[in-house]
This record gives structure tokens, sequence and C-alpha cells, in this order.
């Protein structure tokens, strides 16, 4: 199975990355970053093939699959997981933030799925899995640019899954409540003890963990999947059922 | 930025009702509460490229204090 992986380098990108070459597919994985991955890309050479790139650059996204290498075969699947999250209450919301954080989590996006979807790029039957965030349905004080921006993620992938299902390509949406990673790392920078303490006590099951959200995300793009479009998959210890 | 225009702004972007100055202590203004924290660290941030802390949060006192944890050399 040959994979576009976006976020590659951190996070639930790079436990993705981890476990689709485990799993015996070739990853076109996308970053800015790649030294943070060094040694794992050293020891997998021959799976991955790494592609330098700053996705809020949205109009340059087209380039990056004419340099695809997809001589032995189309692609499978594509995996959007880069994405930023920012504290930012209204009163500092202007349209030059949200611009920012709609361009990496929004319009990147479509402009990927757009590029990604055209025939010569893709196979028939290929999936596409999101990253929302349980935020995309639920909302917290400072969050407007980031919950509006995965709230719209949630459209994209409903709209995109009905276009695009006379190709039997299939478009999903998973939506993690709080994860560790670097990216909640530097969020909880920000608040003190008890602060996190009241966030935690809200996931009934505990924060997550990236091994907790990629099984979802690897089954949504396999074929036991294949009746399953235009969804959203909460994987949050229980969060969103308060 | 200069001092003067650095209270001014916090004045505005925490949309205060009294005037404050640098002996003001903050965490004692009526409009001071977890929104006003956010915004503070979001003000920090874009001015000077300096991210608050919790604890930097908690050390804040006086609006001199403020300026102490930001860093004198980030003022004109
Ligand atoms: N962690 C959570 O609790 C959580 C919860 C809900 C949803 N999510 C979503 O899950 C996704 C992954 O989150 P994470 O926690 O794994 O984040 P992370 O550790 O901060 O990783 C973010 C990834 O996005 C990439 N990225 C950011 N800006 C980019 C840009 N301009 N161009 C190219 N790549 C860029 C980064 O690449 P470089 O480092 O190479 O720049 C990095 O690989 C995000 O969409 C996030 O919103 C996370």
């Amino acid at each position: 199975m040959k994979v576009l992986l976006t976020g590659a380098t951190s996070g639930i990108g790079f436990e993705t990355l981890k476990q689709l070459v485990n799993n015996g597919c070739f990853v076109y994985a996308i970053g800015r970053d790649f030294s943070k991955i060094e040694l794992f890309l050293k020891e997998n050479r021959s799976s991955i093939e790494t592609y330098e790139f700053d996705l809020a650059i949205v109009d340059n996204i087209e380039n990056i699959f004419s340099k695809l290498d997809l001589d032995n075969g189309k692609l499978d699947a594509m995996i959007h997981c880069a994405g930023i999250e920012e504290t930012t209450p209204l009163i500092q919301s202007t349209p030059e933030k949200l611009d920012h954080m709609f361009n990496i989590n929004v319009f990147s996006g479509i402009e990927l799925l757009r590029s990604f979807s055209k025939k010569k790029y893709c196979n028939d039957g290929a999936s596409v899995v999101f990253l929302s965030s349980v935020m995309g349905i639920l909302g917290q004080p400072g969050k407007i640019g980031y919950c509006a921006s995965k709230a719209a993620v949630l459209g994209v992938v409903k709209s995109s899954a009905l276009e695009l299902a006379r190709r039997k390509i299939r478009v999903n949406a998973v939506l993690p409540g709080i994860v560790n990673t670097p990216m909640t790392k530097l969020l909880f920078e920000s608040i003190n003890e008890s602060q996190i303490d009241k966030i935690k006590e809200m996931h009934p099951l505990g924060f997550g963990e990236v091994e907790d959200v990629v099984p979802t995300i690897l089954f949504l793009i396999s074929d036991k999947a294949r009746w399953i479009t235009g969804q959203s998959f909460v994987i949050d210890g229980g969060y969103s059922v308060h | 930025m200069d001092k003067k225009s650095f209270i001014l702004k916090l004045q505005n972007d925490l949309e205060l009702e009294t005037e404050i100055n640098e002996t003001s202590i903050l965490k004692d203004l009526d409009e001071w509460d977890s929104m006003t924290e956010m915004v503070l660290i979001g003000l920090v941030n874009e001015e000077f490229s300096v991210r608050l802390n919790h604890d930097d949060i908690e050390k804040i006192s006086t609006v001199d204090s403020l300026i102490e944890i930001i860093g004198f050399d980030k003022f004109d």
C-alpha cells in the first residue's frame, strides 16, 4: 500500500508513520523538520520517501504531487496529520491569525485532497483520513480559531466523501481528545497543575497516547472499512460524553 | 516598545476600566480572571515573542514585575 502522510515528523503523525512501515506500507512523508526522526528514517530508508514542505504555502502543494515517484503504482491512501493548535482569545483572533490557522488546518487539507483525488495520482477505492479534533464538535474558551478550523474539516470530509464516492474513494475524520504529544506539551506549559488536573478529570479514561489513536486511522485506510465514508470517529477517553 | 506604550496596550487589550501604572497589582484588578490571563499570554507572545508559562503567571504581581518577567532588554 502506498500512503501519503503529512505531519510525519511528530506526535500522532510519527506514530502513524511507524505503524504504516511496520505493516509493510510505502510512505511518502511530508514534514518540515525531519531531523527530529532521523534515526527512524535511517533504519527504514527503503520504506519512506521524505518531502520537506511548509504546508502554509498552500499554492505550492500541487508541486509535491508532481515530484512523487509513482512509477510502481499510484497512491492508495492519504493521511493528513499536520496541524497547529493555538490558544487565542476572541479579542486577539485577527483575520491574519485565523488565516494562518485555516491555511494549515483546513486549506492545506483541501488542496492536498484536490491533488490526491486526481486520477493520475490515486487509485479508485483509495482512502483519506483527516485529523480533526473533539474540538471540532465541542467548544472551549480561547479556541475560536482551532475549534472553527477543526469543525471545517468535518464539512470537508462529508462533502468530499459524497463527491468522490463514484470512484469509491472514501474520506473520514478522526477526532481525538487530549493525547500526549509535543503539541499538548506546549499547551500544558501555559497552564497550572490544577488546570491540567481539571482537564484530565474531564477525560474519564485519562489522557490518551498516540498508540490509542493510530489503530483507528489504520483501520480507516484498510479494506475492512470499505463501506465507511464521510464519518467522524471520536477517540477521546470519554471526554465528549459529558 | 517603550514601557509607556506597553502599559497603554495592556489597558486597551485587557479592556481595563481603571487606569494602571507600573505599580498597579494586576491580579487585584476587577477584570482579572482566567480569560484576562489568556489575553495577557497572547499579547506578550505577540509583542515580545515571549511565551509566559504558568510559573511566570504565578509570579506576576505589579505591572513592573510583568515587565521584569518579559525582560527589561525587550523594552526601549
Ligand atoms: N495531540 C492532541 O491532543 C490532539 C487532539 C486532537 C487533535 N489533534 C490533531 O492531530 C494532528 C496531529 O497533532 P499532534 O499532537 O501529533 O501534533 P504535533 O506533535 O505538534 O505535530 C504536528 C505535525 O504537523 C506538522 N506541521 C505543522 N505545521 C506545519 C506546516 N506549516 N507545514 C508542514 N507541516 C506542518 C509538524 O511538522 P514539523 O514538526 O516537521 O514542522 C508536525 O509533524 C493535528 O492536526 C492536531 O490538531 C491532536
